[in-house]
């Protein structure tokens, strides 16, 4: 008995791990080791919806976005059981760390809503995500595709595109090795940096398959020694050492894992920023078309005589405060903040793409609805328009 | 790098680490890494300081106004401190029996190996990337950036004052009754690099981490923790992934209530162990920069002060101050509202149903049991401290016997538990769930106490005997064993 006692450790502590994995990747003891069936969706056979590409084999090499910097390509499918096929793998080459990968799909009981999802960055290998996490992947699809585009308040549009070639994609019944590859996607994957990032290690947007090993790494430590100790009959100072050294092993194993998203995160930075000039380095804002216009109205500011005051709406509150932010040293305040009171006669006001504020160039009056003010418009830069106020009524 | 900017860093880092050894002349175990780490730190709210009270009329040449006060006191500083080291023996500290462990050692040297390696990412990504969080540009860069660019200093005011004064020198902003401390810390910094150059501004936060890991570790040092335990700890602070994002994605003011409420502990229980008044004066010094840095701070700024209090309390004072809080909180029930100062905030009005915070609002008291999830998820899921919080209650579970015998131990422990009790209070029982619920900021006011929470465990830790416990010859629950 005694000279079994390590080998049935061994076996118990293995069968405990792959045990922890099953629940993490949501796989149970009768799921088939690989997919019973298999889906192929080669590049070719999609189409391009936004952008430019041209077959290459049986690849597509998508050369350009579209105007609105989205490329998307999508494959019609003879309705397809959601249920049936769980499992998307994806390969890419070339794929540039500035764009962002969506999975987008249609069902047959909805086929005017477009279901969107970011996905694993692709990397150049091959990447997997188990749909069963995604709520609307379920009944019938009948169309599926991916969309890049710039990465999402981290990349400028005009630096995010790079020509990348789509190899193949497939959607796979549920299988080991489907689920555990969706969740190494999942725990290793790239996730970049987002506004989020300085409160919470979590994705800022909806995305499949982005989790933390930590719960799954400690009940499999914990059930690994619990079973080790029962077994080897380990006396409390044994179990100790074991618990030490797991803890550092551990902290290491998840160290590690964060160094790899640190720098993996930090690539982009130095592909967007490396070997510029400061003031290059402050044009690539991720809200570029944002700093263009502050740059502007900024140097119409500061031709004017006497500092003056500007109230700033915008209809979303992070173009707003961007906004304030870019026009410094100008002085500036957020309208909304006014509460009703009346506008200081020759005030400015800055709105971007329209916020609470209508004018009336007819009558030249602006107004919101529930204020009314005589003004001029007296400087515009794409959607930004400069009144003054000409006086409070 | 030009000269200005070179003089902008070496100016503050000697006038900060030369007030600190006035202060702290004794050669104990590891002075050289609390003298440069916490001198780093000092040297940089040196600068603010002094560039707030004498450039304020040119700060765009901050250096040149600010410079030779701080020259002049790095001076005088270096003087007194080479006169109070001057004859003074470094305190030997006892070898240890056996020799270390080769594997360990070498598992040491690539945890700190990859400190080094996380700080060239974090100097790289600061150096690089314009300022990136919200809340750096949208609240702590505005008055630097406005005052660097107009050349001056402006004043700050609430809207409605902007709106009742037509003064053209009179700015308003969403932050505007925020601290000014770092915005004249980025004023300095932004003199020496020319203009506002954000990168070279933003700079001051990689300082930051290496005085947070230096200082802490310097006096881990001086409080007995072994050499080798001690850079453990340095690798388990500076390897938080939570701690290097606010490194960096610099600008914000998490990180630095975090370094100085982790000093303040540090320099409070030096005091506790020699019972050098300099020890405490440098723990209030610390302390009293919290709400200097961010509002929050009041809220350890008190909460540290009241347990330095209580400890200096003889025991039948202890008792009538826990029966004066008894009765507060009755008349509170009963009256139903009372008005309490707080350094920092202003008057705190507490009511039956709600707090009213200067500065924060009136948050109404209601159960949240999402923002519970959202805690425990943000400490014991997310991968934002690796294991630190799973392994803090084990620690205190197997050294106990420590807690029960180290009355300074217990202090801190107790610090600790009220700082997370007032946690689990904001965020569970007030309208401030919202932010643990979307974790925009729970894991940014554990952070504060992180440092501090380290220290407490690797004190706990410190009479291990480590080379027993990987041979599974040490006994599960030692009996105190003081170093």
């Amino acid at each position: 008995m005694r000279a079994w006692k390590h080998p049935l450790c061994l076996l118990a502590v293995v069968t405990a791990w792959l045990a922890a994995l099953g629940w993490a990747a949501a796989l149970s003891g009768t799921t088939p080791l690989w997919p019973h069936e298999r889906v192929m969706l080669p590049a070719h056979d999609f189409r391009v919806v936004m952008g430019a590409g041209v077959e290459d084999d049986e690849a597509l090499r998508i050369g350009a976005i579209g105007g609105d910097g989205n490329a998307l390509q999508v494959h019609a499918l003879d309705q397809l059981s959601a249920r049936d096929f769980p499992v998307l793998r994806y390969r890419f080459r070339d794929f540039p760390r500035t764009l962002e990968l969506s999975f987008i799909f249609r069902r047959a009981d909805s086929p005017e809503d477009i279901h969107a999802t970011t996905v694993p960055w692709p990397g150049d290998g091959w990447r997997s995500v188990d749909l069963r996490r995604i709520p609307d992947w379920r009944g019938q699809i009948v169309e599926v595709g991916f969309a890049e585009f710039a990465t999402g308040q981290l990349v400028p549009a005009s630096a995010a595109f790079r020509p990348f070639r789509f190899d193949l994609a497939e959607l796979d019944s549920l299988s080991w090795q489907g689920g555990l590859n969706a969740l190494r996607a999942s725990w290793f994957g790239y996730v970049p940096w987002a506004y989020i990032s300085v409160s919470a290690m979590t994705p800022d947007r909806n995305t499949a398959g982005a989790s933390s090993p930590l719960p799954t790494l400690i009940a499999a430590t914990l059930l690994s020694m619990l079973l080790a100790a029962l077994i080897l009959r380990w006396r409390s100072r044994r179990l100790l050492a074991c618990v030490v050294i797991a803890s550092c092993a551990l902290w290491l194993l998840l160290d590690l894992r964060w160094l790899q998203g640190f720098d993996a995160r930090h690539a982009l930075t130095e592909q967007l920023y490396a070997g510029k000039s400061w003031e290059e380095r402050d044009r690539l804002q991720p809200d570029e078309d944002v700093a263009f216009v502050a740059g502007r109205v900024r140097d119409w500011l500061a031709a004017q005589p006497n500092n003056q005051r500007v109230l700033v709406d915008a209809d979303v509150q992070y173009v707003l405060l961007r906004l304030i932010y870019l026009l410094l040293p100008r002085n500036v305040g957020i309208d909304l903040f006014r509460a009703g009171t009346p506008f200081p006669p020759d005030s400015l006001v800055l709105l971007y793409a329209g916020g609470r504020w209508q004018y009336d160039a007819e009558r030249r009056l602006l107004g919101n609805g529930a204020e009314s003010y005589p003004a001029e418009r007296v400087f515009d830069s794409g959607p930004a328009h400069l009144y003054r106020i000409r006086r409070t009524p | 790098m030009s000269l200005a900017l070179f003089v902008a860093w070496i100016v503050p880092l000697a006038a900060g680490c030369s007030v600190w050894l006035a202060l702290n002349p004794a050669r104990v175990p590891g002075w050289p890494a609390a003298a440069v780490g916490q001198g780093c730190v000092a040297g940089m709210l040196l600068c603010a300081a002094i560039t707030a009270l004498s450039a304020r009329t040119d700060t765009a040449h901050a250096l040149a106004h600010a410079g030779p006060w701080l020259t002049a006191l790095a001076i005088a500083a270096a003087a007194v401190a080479w006169r109070r080291m001057h004859g003074l023996a470094p305190t030997r500290e006892p070898q240890p029996a056996m020799q270390p462990n080769r594997w360990m050692t070498a598992l040491l040297a690539l945890a700190l190996l990859s400190l080094a390696w996380r700080a060239g990412i974090a100097l790289r990504e600061i150096l690089l990337r314009p300022t990136y969080p919200w809340d750096a540009w949208d609240a702590w860069a505005v008055k630097s950036k406005t005052w660097v660019l107009l050349g001056h200093y402006v004043p700050f005011v609430p809207m409605q004052e902007w709106l009742a004064h037509p003064n053209p020198d009179t700015y308003t902003s969403m932050a505007w009754a925020y601290p000014t401390t770092l915005p004249w810390m980025q004023v300095w910094f932004a003199s020496g690099a020319g203009g506002w150059i954000e990168q070279l501004v933003n700079l001051p936060w990689f300082a930051l981490w290496v005085g947070l890991l230096l200082g802490h570790y310097g006096q881990w040092r001086a409080l007995g923790v072994a050499r080798r335990p001690a850079l453990a700890g340095m690798y388990v602070l500076g390897s938080l992934p939570l701690i290097n994002v606010h490194v960096a994605l610099a600008g914000y003011a998490d990180l630095w209530i975090a370094t100085i409420f982790g000093f303040a502990v540090l320099a409070w229980l030096r005091w506790l162990q020699t019972r050098d008044a300099t020890h405490l004066g440098v723990a209030a010094a610390w302390a009293v920069l919290l709400p200097l840095l961010k509002l929050e701070g009041a809220i350890w700024l008190l909460l540290l002060a009241s347990a330095v209090i209580y400890g200096l309390l003889r025991r039948r004072w202890r008792r009538r101050v826990v029966l004066g809080l008894l009765l507060a909180l009755f008349a509170i029930a009963i009256f139903g509202h009372l008005k309490i100062p707080v350094p920092g905030l202003g008057w705190v009005e507490i009511a039956r149903n709600a707090v009213d915070i200067p500065g924060f609002g009136r948050l109404a008291f209601s159960w949240h049991g999402a923002a519970l999830a959202g805690i425990l998820s943000s400490m014991f899921v997310q991968p934002n401290w690796h294991l630190l919080w799973w392994l803090a209650p084990c620690i205190v579970a197997w050294r106990w016997r420590e807690l029960i015998t180290q009355d300074a131990l217990r202090r801190v422990g107790a610090l600790l538990l009220a700082a997370i009790g007032f946690l689990l209070f904001l965020f569970v029982l007030t309208d401030a769930a919202t932010w643990a619920e979307h974790y925009t900021a729970i894991n940014r006011l554990l952070m504060h106490i992180v440092p501090a929470l380290v220290t407490f465990l690797m004190l706990l830790l410190r009479g291990v005997k480590w080379r027993q416990v990987f041979r599974g010859t040490a006994p599960a629950f030692a009996a105190r064993s003081d170093p």
